[in-house]
């Protein structure tokens, strides 16, 4: 379980994260959603504990993360592995040693230098690669690869650091929807068999509802909403947005949801078995 | 005059007095920028008079010139051909040498230097102060120095490459570091990587192959200041260039500038060559 108490983190006088209080059991998959700026990535970011809270606690399992430091916090972020919008690969490196790198938490200093990486360890990156389907990219550098592939290497690496916690960021805004889809079904799937708490920040309205079973609205650094993806009417998505008029455009998300579930009935009838 | 445009004349005048900058220059800006030239021209006219730089003279000496290209035709080795490549190894290897230590050196030392790796105020601004006062004195005065503690030979031209190499490549390399891509940094430092891991991992192979290239080409640059330091006792094909001006004897001067000549074309060939395939291509196997 997460705890998080009255987390406020500020940038001057901007507070990107406002006297956020949550509670997140394990093995949730919980989307975030909020317009630009609302404080979601900083969010994720004082959660991995890439960046200090100005204020507030965070607990796991009882244990006090914000006060963590050292090699204590080196292995906190090696449990909350992090995924990004622009997927925060080393492009100069090939995929395999990207993959690799998850484990970086786990070695000492002078052998990771020299990249003695051990057999099992190569093992388990070929496993990872193959859950994702990208193995035999592996030799690829990663700026050749696509968005898609790249942020499915992405995963790979949260997966090598052995995750109790996965923290997306926006892990889908810059891929096309059916590599989009394929993201977030890979997200899902690992909840499911894992029982891994993903924690991702949306901007597709109708991906935040299909893909997860709870949904907190931010806005302004404060959450205006938490609930269940059935109780995000129209209202409470008006709300999050802060937008008065955007009537056509949620027509359209509500109806792009309902299709995707027929979709997938469809292909459930269609696939025996 | 007839108006082609669609906007009435008031609405013209309160775009322009609105927006003063998006209509072209003011009389005040075209007025600094006149006096700006005007200044510099002036600068320029009273260097040229005050250094006594005068074309006539360079006429006048052309003469002269030509007298003294006759001196050096046809260049002749005079029968030291193989001292002359030994010297010119040794300068070769002067240069080599001391531009790898320049780089082993400024390679850990840039990271001390680089704002976004060393948060650590003092002891990044005390190395940047350190890299520009090596930078402040010339290699040629360095190597005056290293001859005088070290004494004549190649090793006092090794020790005044490495150490005017070590700042200026520090402080490029410095610069390299602070320009990474900060995601790739972000996404290494998210996996749970301590301090040096992140360097080896995500900043290394961002700035290596800049660095290496970088390193090349003093290398190229190298060779020609090496052949240089040999004059000032450092060794090298400098040192029997030195020993045949003293004596006048032009026809093998000749002959040694253009070994040095084509080496240099040599080395810059290869080095570019080297330079665009380190660019182009970092496979990294684990
Ligand atoms: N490093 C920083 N320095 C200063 N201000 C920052 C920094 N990072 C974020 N902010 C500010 O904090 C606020 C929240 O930013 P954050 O990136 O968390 O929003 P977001 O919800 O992720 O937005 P988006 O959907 O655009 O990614 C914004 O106003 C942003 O300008
Ligand atoms: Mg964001």
């Amino acid at each position: 379980m997460i705890q998080i108490n009255n987390i406020s983190k500020c940038f001057g006088n901007l507070n990107a994260v406002d006297d956020v209080s949550l509670i997140i059991p394990d093995g949730q998959m919980v989307g975030i959603i909020g317009s630009s700026g609302a404080g979601k990535s900083t969010l994720l970011r004082l959660i991995n504990r890439l960046w200090d809270p100005t204020q507030g606690q965070i607990f796991y399992k009882g244990k006090e993360i914000t006060q963590f430091k050292g090699r204590e916090l080196l292995r906190w972020r090696t449990k909350a592995a992090m995924i990004f919008q622009q997927f925060n690969l080393v492009k100069r490196l090939n995929v395999f040693t990207n993959v690799l790198m998850g484990r970086l938490g786990y070695h000492k200093t002078l052998p990771s230098l020299f990249m003695m990486f051990t057999k099992e360890e190569r093992a388990l990156a070929i496993e990872k690669l193959d859950r994702v389907e990208i193995t035999d990219q592996a030799l690829k550098r990663c700026d050749q690869l696509s968005g898609g592939q790249q942020q499915r290497v992405a995963i790979a690496r949260a997966m090598m650091q052995n995750p109790e916690i996965i923290l997306a960021d926006e892990p889908i805004a810059s891929l096309d929807p059916r590599s989009a889809a394929k993201v977030m079904e890979t997200l899902r799937d690992i909840n499911r068999k894992e029982g891994i708490t993903v924690i991702a920040s949306l901007h597709h309205l109708a991906s935040a509802r299909m893909y997860c079973e709870r949904i907190i609205g931010m806005a302004n650094g404060k959450i205006v909403f938490d609930g269940k993806p059935s109780e995000l009417t129209k209202e409470e998505v008006l709300k999050i947005y802060r937008v008065e008029d955007a009537e056509e455009e949620l027509e359209h998300d509500i109806e792009n949801v309902e299709m995707l579930k027929h979709q997938k009935q469809g292909r459930k009838v269609a696939v025996p078995g | 005059m007839k108006s082609n445009t669609r906007f009435s004349i008031e609405k013209m005048a309160a775009l322009e007095s609105k927006h003063p900058l998006l209509f072209g220059s003011t009389f005040q800006s075209r007025f600094r920028r006149t006096l700006v030239i005007v200044l510099m021209i002036l600068f320029t006219l009273f260097t040229f008079v005050w250094l006594d730089f005068n074309p006539l003279r360079i006429f006048l000496g052309i003469g002269k010139f030509f007298h003294m290209l006759s001196l050096f035709f046809p260049p002749n080795h005079g029968g030291w051909f193989n001292e002359y490549l030994v010297g010119l190894g040794e300068t070769l290897a002067m240069a080599f040498l001391g531009t790898l230590l320049g780089f082993l050196f400024a390679l850990p030392l840039s990271f001390i230097a680089a704002k976004n790796v060393n948060k650590n105020k003092g002891s990044r601004l005390l190395m940047r102060r350190f890299f520009d006062f090596i930078r402040g004195i010339n290699t040629l005065i360095w190597a005056l120095m290293f001859v005088h503690v070290v004494g004549l030979g190649p090793f006092a031209g090794i020790m005044a490459i490495f150490v005017s190499d070590l700042a200026t490549l520090g402080k490029l390399f410095s610069e390299a570091i602070e320009n990474v891509d900060i995601n790739q940094i972000e996404g290494t430092k998210s996996t749970g990587a301590n301090g040096i891991q992140i360097i080896r991992f995500a900043y290394i192979p961002q700035v290596l192959p800049i660095m290496l290239s970088n390193a090349l080409y003093f290398f190229e640059s190298n060779v020609r200041s090496a052949s240089i330091l040999g004059v000032l006792g450092a060794g090298g094909i400098g040192l029997q260039l030195w020993d045949r001006i003293r004596v006048n004897n032009w026809k093998e001067v000749c002959f040694i500038i253009i070994m040095l000549l084509v080496t240099i074309a040599i080395i810059d060939v290869l080095s570019k060559k080297l330079r665009d395939m380190i660019m182009a291509n970092q496979e990294y196997r684990p």
